[in-house]
């Protein structure tokens, strides 16, 4: 009896059941020696890819189940069943098993909620193939029956089974012993019992151990996420009996056995029935799940007829006239050359199809009328640019083909297309349409457990109180919860839980069992992006479920796709994209202007004067406070400058110190340095830094001529330790051939080794660049429809009120919500002019009454539906709001155009509490005048109008944004009087000039820093403008219990200055702007004595 | 039944079984085999620490139940439980919770 093969595992991907993650249940089963391993995960197959991945990687068999509810025909639950896949049949086993839990997932309505399958449709898909077998054990309704000592009972269920499942080989009973109190579940009596009824009615047996953890240190952690499915406390509900659920090496399996049959030969029969059965579904990848092999729709699905390949390579040429209409010869035969050898690759690679598949979705996307954009390595295809899948042109910006794909490498190529966020739903129920939802499926996410979650969860097992679980989740800032215990210690904002921690053991508890949460799987969602597009074979190769949308999704995860050979389209919902065709459409509807984003020139000089200014809030990635700082030192002025800038702006850049060579080459402070004469072409755009990829597949082709595709894989497996000195060898050698001096190569190396993980692909930085230009642009042109559109879709890292206090700035006029003329949307509104005075603006931005705290859907709907409204009555009446929002509407001045001009904004008030204090609201009868009509109609007069700091408070409580005037300025008489800088003065002060800035915070970043020391960089809005601080070690600890958490600052610093327009604050202290109020107020109250 | 807890000191044979033990300055010895299995504590009310690695003592007893007689009295079923509590060298704490006539 050597080696054990578990058959009933579920792993981390088990929905709060299971513990340990599949890879490392394989590695633990391959270090006992044994040949196989399985994985039967509860109502899914979402671990089973990586299972088999793992399995594959360790050389030993995978095997894959699935653990479901069964129920009878009336809906009865015949309790929790493991369904084994047979292998090595062609894809049989595989085959049916998707199909099961497919079936399982769509249960009739009625029973909606539960996942689970029909005895009888189980029967028919196992009828007359077989392909699965059904594990009967001690949670089926045969193991209660027999657990209840109720021997006739269990037979009679196990002969229902029988009945159903004939095909021999599809049944078998699972004896499972957790060695549980005797007579209860999972006791050895249970279990031998099981065995006895098995062996009367001869169905086969088998031991498994019902496994749900790696080791027994695991059931603790059990036990959380048993309160985490349960959503109940510890303590509140049936716990798992003790911590004997874990993967047991075969001789604890033998002694179990031995304990179970009390008889050594028939222990032996167990172990060897067991290990029968595992060979009998023992997968091959290739032959059952199609491992590996790329699969696209079939040519009648994509509407092509002949050789995909000559369709290809048509459609790419006809773009040629299209993208390139007045090329001159040489550019015409660059472009013919590239695209001819970029053909030939995706021939050798048979990937024909796949263009074609993404450039029918890209047509129909544009067909919709929606604005997309090819982003990521993708743009740097010349094919995709023909096709029209990316809207940047390779050959003007310098991209190569060969990073996004090349001969070297078989994978499938990752597209993605960028979409406006708010039709993307649109487009996903097209493409089903399309191609048919047995080809089409979205993808699914797993969500894992991070530190705020883990603790939500872990203090729900403790039944902590949620209020003190969210003031400590507040302040767990960029640390592992993994390392909880650790960051007590050094983290400042936590120094006050660290001493709880000490005195309460809930407290320390609370720690460690959410570091044991951290990084598990927590549960699965839709995809926000994933769109999978196969062939015909696509259901039998992947498990469905309903996703939120409604739509099918496949149970597995983007890191499935390529072992399964999948297609799959991220379709990416972007605001921003949102927010332009918004702008673009409301440009039209009120000046009739038509405007095409993508044919606007890209060196329009107004819009790069407009970003050199900093003011970059709204503007596509570069709006963050580091961006600002980093655009009033880099200065871009022209389109390859914002590639370059977003590129530099990410950490491996950072970390690595790009950002300050290139600087200093840009502006002339030092002379770039190129290493080599012949590296200078390749570097000239950066100032000899390197910061792309193509840089250094350059470089490494210049210098060992080894082709830019294999140029390519020498760059990828810089990342591999492993990998990286026979890299070196090739390179040393290879150059030195050459003729390059041993210093050269000696520099070299170290930049391009030093680079390794740092760098970025340009054809990103070039994806991103254009919808940055694209926003710019129309900020600077027609700033009132661009920051509607902001406000419409809220593309942006920054609070909506910030956008209010932009438009201000930029002189945009907002007008406030109004019954008779806001809707769901911000729209642009003509404006009748009053004076004569030509800069007075003619549009402006009309609130929208959607983000009215509390309203509903159905409320706003209703209120634009009926109107127009002659009078606070008449909306009473007609739009029925809630007296809640009634109120708010009159608070924040929504209702005052009903009321005549004099009336106040107390008058109005008056009134709506007046017409909510009515018990029952009148129908609005067309027949039968409202007699009591009169009464709704005396107004209240004589009460005071309403001050601006009550307008103010009122619109940032119900609104969440300062309308009538920017929330500081109520402060601003102490602000005043303490010397508070406005941030558009930082500008013109010298460095190190000790100031105090005041504002509402609109971020609050922990950007990585290369000393791994922790900064934390606080953004302040203060009405004219952003101020930047930084907060380093000792300042943190000064105002750690304000930090994190505190929305109005006065802030202590000094000033830095980065660049021709950029300042910073090194702050020292900070304090809570309502605190200082309150102590001036009362001081101003006191008369000074003496 | 009559419940009990009161710490004993047990003999056991080679395979962990108990053979016997004393309580109450009486010696017991154990008439049958005796019956394990395991059973489950309520960490979260007594447990101080379940950091990672802890082990399953914190969460896990492990249960006897025999029959047991000594000198002067007959025959009865005892439960004991022994902790394998790993904390502080103290690995083997039996004691009898249960005893039915």
């Amino acid at each position: 009896m050597s080696g054990f093969i578990h058959l009933n595992v579920a792993s981390a991907f088990s929905g709060h059941f299971g513990v340990t993650r599949p890879e490392r249940m394989v590695e633990a089963a391959a270090a006992q020696g044994i040949q196989a391993a399985a994985i039967t995960d509860r109502d899914g197959l979402y671990g089973a890819v990586k299972h088999i991945g793992a399995c594959l990687q360790l050389g030993i068999s995978p095997i894959v189940g699935v653990n479901l509810a069964v129920l009878d025909d009336s809906g009865n639950q015949l309790g929790r069943c493991v369904i084994l896949a047979h292998g090595k049949n062609g894809g049989l086993g595989w085959a049916k098993l998707c199909k099961i839990v497919s079936v399982a997932h769509a249960l009739p309505k009625a029973i909606k909620k539960q996942v689970g399958i029909a005895r009888s449709a189980l029967a028919d898909l196992l009828r007359d193939e077989g392909g699965c077998t059904v594990l009967l054990g001690p949670d089926s309704d045969v193991g209660l029956e027999v657990l209840a000592a109720n021997r006739s009972g269990a037979i009679e269920a196990l002969e229902a089974w029988r009945e159903c499942l004939k095909t021999p080989g599809t049944l078998a009973i699972e004896i499972v012993s957790h060695i549980t109190e005797p007579g209860t579940e999972l006791s050895v009596l249970q279990a031998r019992r099981m065995l006895q009824l098995a062996d009367a009615t001869k169905t086969p047996a088998v031991l498994t151990n019902a496994v749900r953890y790696l080791e027994p240190d695991d059931a603790l952690t059990a036990d959380v996420l048993d309160s985490a499915r349960h959503l109940e406390a510890l303590g509140l509900f049936k716990p798992q009996p003790n911590a004997q659920a874990w993967l047991k090496p075969a001789s604890m399996m033998q002694s179990l056995a031995i304990e179970i049959t009390e008889d050594r030969d028939r222990a032996l029969e167990l172990f060897s029935t067991t290990a029968k059965l595992a060979k009998l579904c023992v997968l091959d990848a290739v032959g059952d799940c199609d491992w590996g092999r790329p699969k696209t729709p079939e040519k009648a699905a994509l509407g092509i007829e002949g050789n995909p390949f000559e369709v290809l390579w048509q459609k790419a040429h006809a773009g040629i006239e299209r993208f390139y209409p007045r090329a001159n010869d040489s550019l015409l035969t660059q472009v013919k050359h590239r695209l001819g050898q970029e053909l030939i690759t995706i021939n050798k690679l048979g990937f024909a199809t796949y263009f074609l598949t993404v450039a029918d979705v890209a047509q129909m996307i544009r067909d919709m009328g929606i604005r997309s954009q090819a982003r990521g390595s993708g743009a740097g295809s010349l094919t995709n640019y023909l096709l029209g899948i990316s809207g940047v042109d390779p050959i003007e910006h310098d991209l190569l083909f060969e990073r996004f794909l090349s001969v070297e490498r078989s994978s499938l190529p990752d597209i993605d297309i960028d979409v406006e966020s708010a039709r993307r739903h649109e487009i996903y129920r097209a493409i089903f349409k399309r191609y048919g939802s047995d080809r089409v499926t979205l993808l699914s996410m797993q969500s894992t457990y991070r530190g705020r979650g883990a603790m939500r969860d872990s203090g729900l097992a403790l039944g902590l109180d949620d209020e003190q679980i969210d003031e400590i989740a507040k302040n767990m800032w960029r640390f592992s919860a993994r390392s909880f215990r650790g960051a007590l210690q050094t983290k400042p904002e936590l120094a006050k839980f660290a001493e709880e921690v000490e005195q309460d053991r809930r407290m320390s508890l609370l720690v460690d069992i959410t570091e044991r949460l951290d990084r598990l799987p927590r549960h699965i969602s839709m995809h926000p992006c994933g769109v999978i597009l196969g062939d015909l074979s696509l259901l039998r190769r992947t498990p469905v479920e309903q996703s939120g949308l409604g739509l099918p999704m496949s149970q597995f995860d983007k890191d499935d796709m390529d072992p399964m050979g999948l297609l799959k389209l991220d379709v990416l919902g972007v605001r921003m994209q949102s927010a332009m065709a918004y702008a673009v459409r409301e440009i039209s509807r009120v000046s009739g202007k038509e405007i095409d984003l993508d044919a606007v020139p890209r060196d329009d000089a107004a819009t790069f004067r407009d970003i050199r200014t900093t003011n970059t809030l709204g503007i596509f990635q570069i709006e963050s406070p580091g961006q600002r700082e980093l655009t009033g030192k880099h200065q871009p002025t022209e389109f390859n400058d914002l590639t370059i800038q977003i590129s530099l702006f990410r950490p491996g850049p950072m970390k690595g110190n790009m950002i300050a060579p290139y600087l200093d080459g840009r502006h002339g402070f030092a002379k770039p340095d190129f290493i080599h004469k012949d590296l200078e072409p390749i570097l000239r755009e950066t100032w000899g830094v390197v910061i792309f990829h193509e840089h250094v597949i350059r470089i490494l082709n210049q210098m060992t001529g080894c082709g830019l595709a294999r140029g390519d894989e020498l760059r990828r497996s810089l990342e591999k330790p492993r990998i990286k000195p026979q890299i070196e060898t090739f390179f040393r050698t290879e150059a030195a051939k050459r003729g390059y001096s041993k210093a050269v190569i000696e520099r070299v190396w170290s930049v391009i080794e030093g680079f390794s993980s740092f760098g970025f692909c340009k054809a990103h930085g070039a994806a991103f660049a254009l919808p940055t230009y694209q926003s710019a642009w129309l900020k600077t042109h027609y700033p009132t429809e661009f920051i509607a559109g902001l406000l419409t879709h809220d593309p942006g890292m920054y609070p909506r009120r910030l956008l209010l206090s932009e438009a201000r700035r930029l002189g945009v006029k907002v007008l406030p919500v109004d019954v008779n003329f806001s809707t769901d949307e911000y729209l642009v509104e003509p404006i009748t002019r009053k004076t004569l005075d030509a800069n007075e603006p003619q549009i402006g931005v009309r609130m929208s009454i959607r983000d009215v705290q509390s309203i509903s859907d159905a409320e706003v709907a209703r209120i634009i539906e009926n109107r127009p409204y002659k009078d606070t009555a008449d909306f009473y009446l007609r739009a029925k709001p809630t007296r809640r929002t009634l109120e708010n509407l009159a608070l924040i001045g929504a209702l005052d155009s009903l009321a005549a001009a004099e009336v106040t904004r107390g008058d109005v008030l008056a009134r709506v509490r007046q017409l909510n204090a009515i018990k029952n609201r009148k129908a609005l009868n067309a027949n039968q005048p409202t007699l009591d009509f009169s009464v709704l109609e005396s107004l209240p007069t004589g009460n005071p109008e309403s001050s601006t700091q009550d307008r103010v408070q009122a619109e940032l409580s119900i609104l969440k944004m300062d309308v009538s005037e920017h929330v500081l300025e109520l402060y601003r008489p102490m602000l005043d009087e303490m010397g508070v800088l406005r941030s558009d003065e930082l500008v013109g002060l010298r460095s190190k000039t000790e100031v105090l800035v005041a504002g509402v915070r609109v971020a609050t970043q922990t950007p990585p820093m290369r000393s791994g020391k922790r900064v934390v960089f606080v953004t302040l809005d203060d009405g004219v403008g952003c101020s930047d601080s930084t907060f380093f070690d000792e300042a943190q600890s000064r105002c750690s219990h304000i930090l994190f958490n505190t929305r109005l600052l006065v802030i202590a610093g000094k000033t830095r200055r980065t660049g021709v327009r950029g300042v910073s604050l090194m702050a020292e202290n900070a304090w809570d702007i309502r605190e200082l109020w309150e102590q001036w107020v009362n001081k101003k109250k006191t008369p000074l004595a003496g | 039944m009559l419940r009990v807890d009161e710490r004993v000191e047990v003999s056991v044979d080679r395979g962990g079984e108990p053979i016997g033990f004393w309580w109450r300055g009486a010696g017991y010895l154990v008439k049958s085999k005796p019956i394990r299995w395991f059973a489950r504590r309520e960490w979260w009310i007594e447990a101080a620490r379940v950091q990672r690695g802890i082990g399953a003592g914190v969460l896990e007893v492990e249960m006897w139940r025999m029959s047991a007689s000594s000198n002067n009295k007959d025959k009865a079923q005892y439960e004991l439980v022994h902790t394998l509590d790993t904390s502080g060298g103290q690995k083997h704490i039996w004691r009898l919770v249960r005893v039915y006539d």
